[in-house]
């Protein structure tokens, strides 16, 4: 007997009666995931391929698309709160695709006091969110998005772009200045240490872009107009050669100990892709779970998942995008190899129990949650826990 | 290059257990996976954790030699370390430990690699296949570039013996018989009359022990 199955809910809604059927959502959406149902005069959005970008969200006229996730409200609200913790009224907006860390993105824009504000794609922005913000009193806006072939979600730096011209242009008429907000793009990408290069061509056939070429030991060289920085052939690379801007391997392995000091047991330590997870403005997800995001999951090392457990992690998780989802070449799938490898390892000393991979989508709130509460469950199973000489 | 694979953690935690201060040596030559410098820390981390759970604190130290089987390579990137520890564990092939058995008559050495073959690495199947046999009198030119002295399960330098069925050899049915490799490629490449040449006896001593180069 079947059961009625609750829909689950997702990220994203059309609200029918205030939609003016205008079509420019669909026009804007880089996955054709809205389209016109003719016959019932009505948009219909397919939330299997929606990628959440929130393009739809910042363009609609008629504000009739809904997103859970960094509505225009809860933006002010946490401009609200954020103004007199960072004592600033310049606001910098940034993509996480492509933003360093905050020092890194205050040297871009030459600031050194600003209210940071990480978004995934500045194309989720809305130009009444803009106008709004200055309204309230914000004296300047800086937004970094990624370089347009860089974004992950194609049209939302190129939209940006368009939508500051057109800001910009009209604040000056209304007595701003010439540049009220400025853009500037950036990229995060590979770096190379030819000296540590020991020719083994892991790169050459990880690298889903044909970035690097190699000729010779100490002759690679990576196109990085072709490198989109996800990350896997420094996760891959045999000989520590390689590595990612803002992910470094050791601000990476600086930061587990770091977090796994301020959590509470049971630990658990969840590497995150940061288009798998939108997380909460000022969300953390309790004592017990700590986070550390990455660029995509292909940049997760089998060295950080075992320095996580050595540092006392009881659970650590690697959170991706499905294969499809994937905003890389289907990197996703390589990452789940590279876990599926060091767990087999793991399971040859009976801690392998201490690794899980999860994928999940932002499409469908709370999924992430859900997993990682799977997760502690079938940690609290697991009998082993690492103390010295605890068999003797 | 040399195939390998990492032997059971269990086994090498049994050999390197009588040692508490340990070299863990990678090799970047030839070893396929590479097991160089992260291969080495990786291996590290693992047998911490093994060793924490039995109770036995070992004090690694990590390298990477550029080629384990060069004496001067090898002698000049284990040298640093033979003071502070007891014993080497190489992540090399079989050459890898026994040079540094040749040149560090005191040093135990132990092995963290099964050595598979010579082979060639399909990086598209992500498969790994036994090509060469190193007999020291190669015959490829003869072959179409397909060795029938590993490639074919009864090593016939004359073939095919006749036994094949769809292509696959009658000992292993997974396994493609090489002389009808050797004949398809000869074909396409307008050079069959070379299976009709006969190859004697292999003189197996040819691949001798020792080469003066």
């Amino acid at each position: 007997m079947s059961q009625p199955v609750a829909e689950p809910k997702v990220a994203v809604n059309i609200n029918e009666d205030y939609c003016s059927r205008c079509t420019i959502c669909g026009s804007l959406c880089p996955y054709d995931a809205i389209t016109k149902d003719h016959e019932n005069n009505i948009m219909v959005l397919d939330i299997e391929k929606c990628q959440v970008c929130g393009i739809c969200y910042s363009a609609c006229p008629a504000k009739a698309i809904d997103t859970i996730y960094y509505s225009s409200s809860s933006l002010m609200k946490y401009l609200e709160k954020a103004r007199p913790r960072y004592k600033s009224d310049n606001l910098v907006i940034m993509c996480k695709g492509s933003a360093p860390d905050f020092a890194g993105v205050g040297k871009l824009f030459g600031v050194k006091d600003f209210i940071p504000l990480s978004v995934p794609c500045v194309g989720r922005i809305s130009e009444d969110l803009l106008l709004g913000v200055l309204a309230d009193g914000i004296k300047k806006i800086d937004i970094l998005a990624c370089d347009e072939d860089y974004c992950r979600f194609h049209r939302g730096s190129p939209l940006t772009g368009r939508r500051v011209i057109a800001l910009n242009r009209l604040l000056e008429q209304l007595g701003y200045g010439p540049e009220a907000i400025t853009l500037k793009r950036n990229s995060l990408k590979v770096t190379v240490d030819k000296d540590l290069c020991i020719a083994c061509g892991n790169c050459v056939f990880y690298c889903p872009y044909n970035a690097p070429t190699l000729t010779s030991a100490g002759g690679i060289s990576f196109d990085l107009d072709a490198c989109r920085g996800c990350g896997l052939c420094v996760a891959l690379c045999p000989a520590f050669a390689l590595d990612l801007d803002n992910w470094e391997r050791d601000r990476i392995s600086n930061l587990i100990p770091q977090m796994l000091a301020e959590m509470k047991p049971p630990k658990i330590l969840v590497f995150r892709c940061q288009w798998a997870v939108y997380p909460p403005l000022n969300g953390d997800m309790g004592p017990n779970i700590g986070t550390i995001e990455l660029p995509c999951a292909g940049r997760i090392e089998a060295f950080h998942i075992l320095e996580a457990i050595q540092s006392g992690a009881d659970g650590v998780m690697v959170v991706a995008c499905s294969e499809d989802d994937c905003k890389q070449e289907k990197v996703s799938a390589k990452a789940e190899h590279v876990v599926a490898n060091i767990k087999a390892k793991l399971d040859q000393i009976g801690l392998g129990d201490k690794l899980n991979f999860a994928s999940v989508s932002p499409r469908y709130p709370g999924q992430v949650e859900e997993k990682v509460r799977e997760f502690r469950q079938s940690l609290k199973g697991a009998k082993k826990g690492i103390k010295k000489g605890e068999d003797k | 290059m040399i195939v390998t694979t990492l032997k059971p953690l269990d086994e090498i935690l049994e050999s390197i257990f009588p040692y508490r201060k340990i070299l863990i040596a990678g090799c970047d030559g030839c070893t396929q996976p590479p097991r160089g410098i992260r291969e080495a820390k990786t291996l590290k981390q693992l047998l911490e954790l093994a060793g924490q759970l039995k109770g036995k604190e070992f004090e690694f130290k990590v390298t990477s030699v550029v080629k384990q089987c060069d004496s001067v390579l090898t002698v000049s990137a284990i040298k640093p370390y033979v003071e502070d520890v007891e014993a080497v564990l190489s992540l090399a092939c079989g050459a890898g430990p026994q040079t540094v058995a040749k040149f560090f008559p005191d040093l135990p050495v132990l092995p963290a690699q099964n050595s598979n073959f010579i082979g060639i690495d399909d990086r598209q199947e992500g498969q790994m296949f036994d090509s060469c046999s190193a007999c020291g009198d190669c015959i490829l030119a003869l072959t179409g570039g397909i060795c029938p002295v590993t490639r074919c399960s009864k090593g016939l330098l004359n073939g095919a013996c006749g036994g094949a069925s769809n292509g696959k050899c009658e000992l292993d049915p997974e396994r493609d018989c090489a002389w009808e490799l050797i004949y398809e490629r000869l074909r396409r490449l307008g050079k069959l009359d070379l299976i009709k040449k006969f190859t004697p006896a292999k003189d197996y001593s040819a691949s001798g022990w020792m080469v003066t180069p």
